[in-house]
């Protein structure tokens, strides 16, 4: 394994920044850590960089520990959120300043300065200082200077979040796209899902210093271990589920079938409002739940309804523009069974 | 990552670790040395009596009437200026800040002025004015007496004043636009919004400014000695008990004293400081100050008072020091400036070498101080933290009677510098120091966190980040925190009274001589020159900075 964290604690006084976490991590991997603000996962990154000391636990790159090797010695790039770019230096000086540090010799270091500064598309601004240029330019120059020196791994610390929404966008692909020829194995801090389905090959959902789940995208979304991944990454209509007088789960009154439920409740399911289906005509089919209408809001690419269930919310989304019905007319949708997921026994 | 390199990493992570302990130590042995053992040696002088370790003395000096009297007399005078002083200034700064005057860059200088200038300037600028030879005694024959109570305090309020100007004016700079808009969409008058908005938004730098100027007035030695007259305070009376009569234990008694009004003020201020939060936030929009014809025109009339009276002091000494008798012959002469009395023009020299090793060993030890305090935060660095600005606490005077007490002792080590201009230097610093220190930890602060950071991840130990990244960029703070010193050093009295051998004679302490023996001409073209200096540095220096490009520095503290 590559790099490899084994149970990993960090306090700060009497509160538990991170506990007790686990993860491994492939070379040329590109992982995000994902969450809310204060779970924990800038400083897992930073215990990672060896900006902090962990209490328990140990990292190792390639086998071996970093216990003891402090931050200049683990040659590992970092990208701060604020840029941090050393305002007294050229962005030429800046991308050197680490090859400087690792005694490169002068021409070799013009060189790799060039070829970095090539990568980020930036070579025409090299004798320009960080102030004059754009905070997208910044943000760029340091990745180049964090990758200059060939670091091992890369680590990034919600590098676009203090950037406008259009540069952030052009700037995720970019990144990933020199990820990717690189190969270099990167971690990235992000709060933003987007950003993280987008860019990650594997996301870490942190919670209050623990990890909630590892996976994929696609797996985080489809099949979420509890009721908090399927609220933070996606929306997710959480409901309760009662036993009905059969004993099997119901909702507003409608016995309500799903796959991989288990026996006794009560229970609480999560279904993805994309997932629901309007019904035209009432057939006979399973799953047919009837609510009165709350809200309708058109949002160009979808349609979205909140719907009153006997005091729990269903929000319904259907692709394109819909006529919507005034406030408090009933309406029926079918949850299909395989759409809805388990999160767990009701009491949590 | 062979094992061969691991013992070599140890070393790498060691050395760090032995380069911050090392400056830890650097900056703490100099502050327990000259500011913790002069303070103990007070301490202790003050509870030795001939008859054994106890309270003997202050009982013995409390019975006294005479004694209480002056104790009387230094609160009373302390109270009166701090109060005149603080009103003048919040409305000057006010009026500089939240009205549309005109011609603010100049008043802004003129407000300042008396910090050029030792403390006694202001005396002898009112002497010239008011005394008995005075212009307007002479003129008018009023009979004014100013000698005693009203001179004393008309004099430090001119000395206190930018002080207490520089505090609120950066109180007054920053404001809440949010705050005055709500307040005047609610139908506030102008002065329902003063009370309201402005002085409660204000109230920590109000309080910061009252500490400082009382301690300023109490402690403050010059302006006394000089137009006191038969009125005793506090400063006058340990200097006379000390240098006069080598009554030793009934300075540090005196000393002690001193100690404990500004010891609390200094205190309550960090205390009330901690708690100044919130004032201003990032959502904060600045305040856009409305042009307002009749406001402004009366803010202007006032500030162009004040600023005429601190001009008209300072400018007579300056006249009187270009005549050749004042006030009976004012036929223009150059003759004051021969000085043929005395040590001559040495003290001069004396001064600016002295504020120049002063401006040297400031620079170094606060801000490596700073640095390593705001770098490395445990027990030992929060105890340095208090050293460092422990100084506030202490008056010149007492820090200066502490040193006697202390190094004047030929078993002390330090002893081989007494006598010498480097221990006048060093006194100086740490009478300083807080102020200083606090310069520095500003500026360290300023720079991110982060640029640290980013440093070592790239590879870079503590020495590089220093060099390469902290120093260029705080280098304009580091030039304002040794012109803050050499500023202080050539116009402190206090402190160094008791530290000057006539061989180290220095400039402000010959105004004092000078104006003691009668030579009040003299004394005045003595006070135009460290004046001079003062302004000179201050004019090169902010060019300087101005040539490279940096603005928002102020020189002047």
């Amino acid at each position: 394994m590559f790099l490899n964290l084994r149970n990993i604690t960090k306090r700060f006084g009497s509160v538990t920044a991170v506990q007790n976490v686990n993860l491994e991590i492939n070379e040329a991997e590109f992982v995000c850590f994902l969450g809310p603000s204060g779970c924990g996962k800038t400083t897992l990154l930073r215990n990672i960089a060896g900006l902090e000391t962990l209490d328990e636990g140990e990292v190792l790159l390639r086998g071996e520990s970093l216990a003891g090797v402090p931050a200049r010695l683990r040659n590992f790039g970092v990208v701060f959120q604020s840029y941090s770019l050393f305002p007294n230096m050229t962005v030429a000086k800046n991308v050197a300043y680490g090859l400087e540090c690792h005694r490169w010799k002068r021409d070799a270091i013009e060189q790799r300065v060039h070829e970095m500064l090539t990568l980020v598309h930036l070579n025409d601004q090299a004798r320009k200082y960080p102030h004059q240029l754009s905070g997208g330019q910044q943000q760029r120059v340091a990745v180049a200077r964090a990758l200059a020196p060939q670091p091992a791994v890369l680590l990034l610390d919600e590098p676009l979040s203090a950037l406008d929404a259009k540069v952030r966008e052009d700037l995720r692909a970019e990144m990933r796209d020199l990820q990717t020829t690189l190969g270099i194995t990167t971690i990235m801090v992000t709060h933003d899902q987007d950003e993280a389905m987008e860019m990650a090959d594997r996301i870490v959902v942190m919670n209050r210093g623990v990890i909630e789940q590892v996976g994929r995208a696609a797996e985080l979304y489809n099949h979420p271990a509890n009721r908090f991944v399927a609220e933070f990454i996606g929306r997710m209509n959480v409901l309760h589920l009662a036993a009905g007088a059969d004993g099997k789960p119901s909702l507003a009154g409608t016995t309500l079938h799903a796959e991989n439920i288990s026996t006794d409740g009560p229970w609480v399911v999560g279904v993805r409002p994309e997932h629901i289906q309007l019904v035209r005509d009432c057939g006979d089919s399973a799953n047919l739940i009837t609510g009165t209408i709350e809200r309708g809001v058109f949002l160009g690419n979808v349609t979205r309804i909140t719907l009153n269930l006997d005091g729990q919310k269903l929000v319904v989304e259907v692709q394109g523009e819909l006529q919507i019905p005034p406030r408090d007319v009933p309406l029926t949708v079918r949850i299909p069974p395989d759409a809805v997921k388990p999160l767990g026994r009701a009491e949590i | 990552m062979t094992a061969a390199a691991i013992p070599w990493r140890i070393w790498r992570v060691d050395r760090d670790r032995l380069i911050a302990a090392t400056f830890a130590t650097i900056i703490a042995v100099p502050l327990i040395i000259f500011v913790l053992v002069p303070l103990a040696s007070i301490l202790k002088k003050s509870f030795i009596t001939p008859e054994g370790i106890g309270l003997g003395n202050y009982a013995r000096y409390f019975a006294e009437p005479k004694f209480l009297e002056i104790v009387g007399n230094s609160f009373k005078v302390s109270i009166s200026a701090t109060a005149v002083t603080i009103v003048l200034a919040y409305g000057f700064a006010y009026a500089m800040h939240r009205s549309m005057l005109p011609y603010k860059n100049v008043f802004r200088i003129i407000a300042v002025i008396p910090l050029f200038a030792p403390s006694l300037v202001q005396a002898l600028g009112l002497l010239f004015l008011l005394g008995r030879n005075g212009a307007i005694n002479r003129t008018l024959d009023l009979g004014v007496e100013i000698y005693g109570f009203w001179g004393i305090v008309l004099s430090d309020v001119l000395y206190s004043f930018p002080h207490a100007y520089l505090i609120l004016s950066a109180a007054l700079a920053v404001a809440d636009a949010r705050h005055y808009e709500s307040a005047r969409m609610l139908g506030a008058t102008r002065a329902r919004i003063f009370c309201t908005v402005t002085l409660p938004s204000t109230k920590y730098g109000l309080m910061s400014a009252i500490f400082v100027v009382f301690t300023i007035v109490i402690t403050d030695f010059g302006n006394p000695m000089v137009i006191g007259g038969d009125y005793n305070v506090l400063a006058t009376e340990i200097y006379n008990q000390v240098s006069g009569q080598g009554n030793f234990r009934m300075g540090a008694v005196i000393g002690m004293i001193l100690l404990i009004p500004a010891a609390i003020a200094v205190a309550v201020e960090k205390l009330v400081a901690r708690r100044q939060y919130s004032v201003i936030s990032e959502q904060s929009q600045p305040l856009a100050v409305r042009r307002s014809p009749r406001f402004d025109m009366l803010m202007f009339t006032y500030v162009a008072i004040v600023c005429a009276a601190i001009l008209l002091v300072i400018g007579l000494v300056v006249f009187a020091s270009f005549v050749q008798l004042w006030p009976y012959n004012l036929s223009l002469s150059l003759r004051h400036y021969y000085f043929d009395v005395q040590n001559g023009v040495r003290p001069l020299w004396t001064s600016i070498w002295v504020s120049l090793m002063a401006a040297s060993i400031g620079i170094v030890f606060v801000i490596s101080g700073a640095y390593v305090i705001h770098k490395f935060s445990n027990r030992i660095t929060r105890f340095l933290y208090f050293l460092s600005i422990l100084p506030a606490a202490v008056p010149g005077m007492v820090l200066g009677l502490g040193y006697i007490l202390a190094f004047n002792d030929p078993s002390n080590p330090v002893y081989l510098i007494y006598g010498g201009m480097l221990i006048i230097a060093i006194c100086n610093v740490y009478h300083y120091h807080a102020q200083g220190f606090l310069l520095a930890t500003t500026s360290v602060k300023q720079i991110s966190g982060t640029f640290d950071e980013a440093s070592a991840c790239l590879g870079a130990g503590f020495l590089r980040t220093m060099w390469k990244i902290t120093l260029p960029i705080i280098w304009p703070s580091i030039i304002s925190v040794g012109v803050f010193f050499f500023m202080r050093s050539m116009v402190t009295l206090s402190a160094v009274i008791f530290l000057i051998t006539p061989s180290t004679q220095l400039a402000a302490v010959s105004v004092l001589l000078l104006d003691d023996s009668g030579n009040q001409n003299q004394a005045a073209a003595f006070s135009v020159c460290i004046m001079a200096v003062v302004a000179a540095t201050l004019i090169v220096f902010h060019s300087l900075l101005r040539l490279c490009g940096v603005k928002n520095i102020s020189l002047i503290r």
